[in-house]
């Protein structure tokens, strides 16, 4: 929308800045080039939160490294520790046992639902539904002391490391996790009447955001920004680790394309979470929940991907047969959906729907810098 | 499937391709700087169309980096890592942003923390790190604690 | 200004200044993840006046919860001096105190206090909700007790 149809003005481009102090970016620096109220190019200025993580791990062994990359993305712990603790066995070729597979793919899985919650949350926030935001914010509550009751960390468990998990379940914990998941699946009821079903909502987020399963794929969209467009594409069900291949689950997927099918897609996998958490939680084999490693592991190179919350996370790592790894490198979901995809969307939309395409794509700032 | 992959890209690259072989479901393929391109987008012809990472390793005992390529096919379901090394002094390699648009942003960050050079890549400009006047701090000739004593601690 | 007043009305303003902190929304780093019961019903801050505000001209209190890196130290700074007087700063977390888990990363500030002068400093990788609240609660001590602010 020009300001000015008439008067033929030569363009000036006016820079907004979004973040990194902002009430809806999160801590990152988005500079938009506007005309009148349309986005005409945005430029992202990651690095705010870069600590240099990678070469931080390249000085510790591989159990201190298992308190370090927890830190990788905040508000998912558990998705970093599994990618973490199978590449490190993947390269030392040993298996953890079947009882620690199942717990660690229970806790991942709570940790699953735990980031969507979070994420329902912040979105609420950053649209202006405040008591989406109040509410989702008090139920997080409840996994979190089921964290602390099995690991003793709220939100940094260091529970896993690499020959299986650190101490066993404690006793009642099964029962404990199947009333929380019945309140959980309750409070989905009032989230659907709340936010996602709300009209101001829908409105906000339908038809804003949109591409096809040809361009995610070429930006290097995964998890539910590219199931979002109608690609079947999940880590769990393609390269199956830890004890998904003995659960039934649903991959989400929506046509669209557009912001409201990418929230629509993390609401049904809060569901399905609970799905594979029942079957689990009905039959752990019993046994040991951990085997000893050397602390030197051969020389070799090891890739794993994981599916994490947001999407995709890949852990590369090469070993000099010492006991410290020569080099990690970490992939991060929102590397690509903040760096590529973001600036692709941008382009073209409202100034007022920046927020919303930004959430929709459920970034976290901290595995995008490491 | 893999098999006809591992078999076709034998036979149509045979003086580029050093090793390519199956380990564990996935395609390990060794080029050499020459013809890393070619084959890299015969497997995009092929349906690998995601590009999960670009990774670099330095080996200074070598004086080589190691650049690695992993890509994921979608329809297929299948996965290849294609490693290529490359000089360590004036190291610089073709970009691959024509095939794989993500490519951009992964070869932009590491050609801060390397210094490798990737012709074609249409941005290089800082992502990370601001005012940086040291060596590309992956590398691994930077010791960070080092660095960290003296400017920050004030120990020499 | 302070002694023209008389001893009632100046206690009276300290006690508002307290009841009605404002943070600026501004939250870096990990170390801020258990400042977010507080927002929500869980633990709830708004009933001892704290509100998260967006513009740092409205705030009284900046909190630099977790670790700072050298870009974002420069834009600390700046938020810090737009706030109006009295303010104040927390500090969250070990790592923006001592470094912490980062002590020997190239790109984090190891001592917030040398870019922002720091009244309550609150440990912890991350910190408990009660000892948030508990550092929230001594700033508001402090204010009580006299405290002026910066």
């Amino acid at each position: 929308m020009k300001s000015n149809p008439e008067k033929e003005e030569t363009f000036v481009p006016f820079h907004l800045p979004f973040g990194p102090q902002h009430p809806a970016s999160g801590h990152f620096y988005g500079s938009v080039k506007v005309d009148g109220e349309e986005v005409v190019e945005l430029e992202p200025y990651p690095g705010y939160l870069h600590r240099g993580l990678e070469k931080l791990m390249e000085y510790r062994t591989h159990i201190q490294n298992s308190v370090l990359v927890d830190r990788i993305c905040v508000l998912e712990p558990f998705s970093n520790e599994m990618g973490y603790v199978n590449v490190v066995e993947k390269i030392a070729g040993i298996e953890a046992p079947e009882r620690a597979q199942s717990i660690r793919t229970i806790m991942a899985e709570l940790g699953r639902i735990l980031s969507h919650i979070t994420w329902i949350a912040i979105v609420s926030l950053a649209l202006g539904l405040d008591s989406g935001a109040r509410i989702a914010l008090g139920d997080r509550e409840g996994i979190l002391r089921l964290n602390e009751v099995a690991t003793g960390g709220r939100i940094y468990p260091c529970y896993f490391i690499p020959g299986g998990v650190r101490r066993d379940l404690p006793e009642g914990f099964e029962e404990k996790t199947l009333e929380e998941l019945d309140y959980l699946k309750s409070q989905l009821n009032l989230y659907d009447s709340l936010i996602f079903r709300n009209e101001t909502f829908v409105t906000r987020m339908s038809g804003v955001g949109i591409f096809n399963a040809k361009e995610a794929i070429a930006l290097g969209a995964t998890g539910p920004n590219l199931r979002g467009c109608g690609v079947e594409s999940d880590v769990r069900k393609d390269e199956p680790y830890a004890a998904y291949p003995r659960v039934n689950f649903r991959v989400m997927t929506m046509k669209e394309g557009d912001a409201y099918s990418r929230v629509l897609c993390r609401r049904g996998e809060i569901a399905e979470s609970i799905s594979i958490l029942r079957q689990l939680l009905q039959d752990t084999p019993k046994g040991k929940f951990r085997i000893k490693m050397t602390t030197r592991t051969p020389k070799g190179n090891a890739y794993f991907c994981c599916e994490a919350a947001r999407g995709e996370l890949c852990f590369h790592m090469v070993s000099d047969g010492t006991d410290k790894p020569y080099r990690v490198k970490v992939r991060g979901p929102s590397f690509s959906h903040t760096l590529s995809e973001f600036p692709y969307l941008a382009r073209g939309a409202q100034i007022a729907d920046i927020p919303a395409i930004y959430w929709s794509l459920d970034p976290c700032p901290p595995d995008m810098d490491r | 499937m893999s098999e006809e992959i591992i078999s076709s890209l034998k036979s149509e690259f045979a003086d580029s391709i050093l090793k390519v072989f199956l380990e564990d479901k996935k395609i390990l393929v060794t080029v050499k700087k020459e013809g890393f391109y070619d084959v890299l987008s015969s497997l995009k012809g092929m349906g690998f169309d995601h590009l999960s990472d670009v990774t670099c390793i330095d080996y200074i005992k070598e004086q080589e980096f190691e650049i690695f390529y992993h890509l994921w096919a979608h329809k297929k379901k299948l996965r290849v890592s294609v490693k290529v090394r490359i000089p360590r002094d004036s190291s610089s390699i073709r970009s691959v942003t024509d095939l794989w648009t993500g490519a951009q942003i992964h070869e932009r960050e590491n050609h801060e923390m390397f210094g490798v050079n990737f012709p074609g890549n249409p941005d290089l400009s800082p992502l990370f790190l601001e005012d940086w006047e040291e060596i590309p701090p992956l590398r691994k000739d930077f010791d960070t604690r080092k660095f960290v004593r003296r400017k920050y601690y004030g120990e020499e | 200004m302070e002694k023209l007043r008389p001893k009632a009305m100046i206690k009276s303003i300290h006690e508002a200044r307290a009841w009605s902190l404002w943070v600026v929304n501004y939250f870096n780093s990990c170390g801020f993840i258990e400042l977010f019961p507080w927002l929500g019903s869980g633990y709830d801050m708004e009933r001892f006046g704290i509100r998260v505000v967006g513009s740092p001209r409205h705030a009284d209190v900046l909190i630099v919860a977790g670790y700072i890196t050298q870009k974002a130290v420069k834009r600390v700074r700046r938020i810090y001096d737009q706030m109006p007087s009295p303010k104040y700063a927390m500090a969250l977390g070990s790592c923006c105190m001592t470094g912490g888990m980062y002590w020997d990363s190239y790109s984090t500030v190891k001592r917030i206090d040398e870019y922002v002068p720091v009244d309550v400093w609150v440990l912890g990788c991350p910190p408990r909700p009660e000892n948030v609240g508990h550092g929230l609660m001594m700033l508001m001590k402090k204010i009580k007790g006299g405290f002026q602010g910066h």
